[in-house]
């Protein structure tokens, strides 16, 4: 119709900020929901997790009730995504990004990985290489970011060698960075690039691996 | 938490900031000559926005801030943030919003002031920051204070057509405490 506005999309805030279904070939990554605080809860009061990582998980114990409303304030985050990572049906970890918003922020159009975590009574399986590699298809594949951030703890060996494996490269390297189990321990800051992701990744791991031709512009 | 009166050398004092004095730097901070290497330009200046974060940074256990005072007058300031407790680590930063002034050494006395605040009040066992590259002058300053590279993290962000990289920075309590 001639003269009429074409009406824009509106997109769905709270589709951003708990993540939607990215799937895997062992593992996806959902929207976390209420029947997933107790086992949120229950990994962020485990030591092997504290201990795996450079600072607390998504947060510190705390009571179900806390745990809600913790989780309805992430729906509402503004520069934050956080995922249920689901196997077999069963929740087995969780995992989040931040990312700035402001116009010209140092670090922009990066994504910085706050938390990944695995359940540990399901580490050495596998699981955890198959999520992040999803994970890392979101930021690259489909938000596009520049690049992608982490910081792990120097003796967290299971997470670096999954980060090697997805193409990151240590850029700093903070001397007794981190404290816990009576010890000081280094923590390395890690980065990789959306350029680095096509090069080892591009072929085999597109979101939808059969391109649309041109044809269908037509 | 705001931080008490640190006197130094050569007339610098770090000294308990005020309302008037964030309000002052937030003036400096949407100019061009302050901040080449700093923000980007673009802030709440409400004076009630300035109340509001002068209270939340005055009752914020995590951070230590300071005004920066050459003979008595008000030139920038500094602070110990995000301040981890366990780790006993914190980040630091500093502002020099009287341009005029740059290259006389009050950046490095500032830094030398704070750092001897972390380690013989705080007892923080390690500090770190992050400059720009470029950012000579405060990367200097920094070095001066003991502060060493332990990475660097590429095309940071992007001003006047050029890409940025950023130095990272850290400095240990000398007696490892």
């Amino acid at each position: 119709m001639m003269g009429a506005k074409r009406r824009r999309r509106s997109w769905p805030d709270n589709a951003r900020m708990l993540g939607g279904i990215v799937r895997g070939k062992r593992t996806s990554l959902r929207v976390p929901t209420e029947a997933d605080v107790a086992g949120l809860a229950r990994l962020s009061a485990e030591m092997r997790v504290r201990g795996a990582l450079t600072r607390a998980y998504w947060d510190e114990p705390a009571m179900p009730a806390t745990w809600k409303e913790r989780l309805a304030k992430q729906s509402e985050e503004k520069t934050s995504v956080l995922w249920a990572i689901e196997s077999d049906g069963a929740l087995i970890g969780s995992c989040r990004i931040e990312f700035s918003i402001d116009p010209g922020q140092f670090g922009s159009d990066g994504m910085g990985i706050t938390h990944f975590t695995i359940d540990p009574d399901r580490w050495r399986q596998g699981l955890g290489s198959d999520a992040a590699l999803t994970l890392h298809r979101w930021i690259f594949d489909i938000v596009h970011a520049r690049f992608a951030h982490t910081e792990l703890a120097a003796h967290n060996t299971g997470a670096l060698r999954i980060a090697e494996r997805l193409g990151y490269e240590t850029y700093a390297r903070g001397t007794d960075a981190h404290y816990g189990d009576g010890r000081y321990v280094d923590g390395l800051q890690l980065r990789m690039e959306l350029a680095t992701w096509d090069e080892r990744w591009g072929a085999t791991e597109r979101e939808y691996p059969v391109p649309l031709g041109d044809e269908l512009e037509a | 938490m705001l931080g008490p009166r640190l006197e130094g050398e050569r007339g610098v004092t770090l000294i308990t900031p005020t309302l008037d004095h964030v309000k002052r730097n937030w003036e400096w901070m949407t100019q061009p000559e302050a901040t080449r290497f700093w923000g980007v330009r673009a802030l709440d200046l409400r004076p009630e926005h300035a109340e509001k974060r002068f209270k939340e940074n005055a009752a914020d256990r995590t951070l230590v801030s300071w005004t920066i005072a050459l003979d008595g007058e008000q030139v920038g300031m500094t602070g110990l943030f995000d301040i981890d407790w366990i780790t006993r680590d914190a980040e630091s930063g500093i502002f020099i919003g009287r341009h005029d002034l740059y290259g006389r050494g009050i950046a490095s006395e500032a830094i030398r002031l704070r750092t001897r605040f972390a380690w013989d009040e705080l007892r923080l066992h390690r500090v770190h920051n992050w400059i720009a590259v470029r950012n000579r002058g405060s990367r200097r300053a920094n070095e001066k204070a003991g502060y060493r590279q332990m990475g660097r993290f590429t095309r940071s962000w992007y001003r006047s057509g050029q890409w940025h990289d950023e130095w990272l920075g850290e400095l240990l309590h000398p007696d490892g405490v």
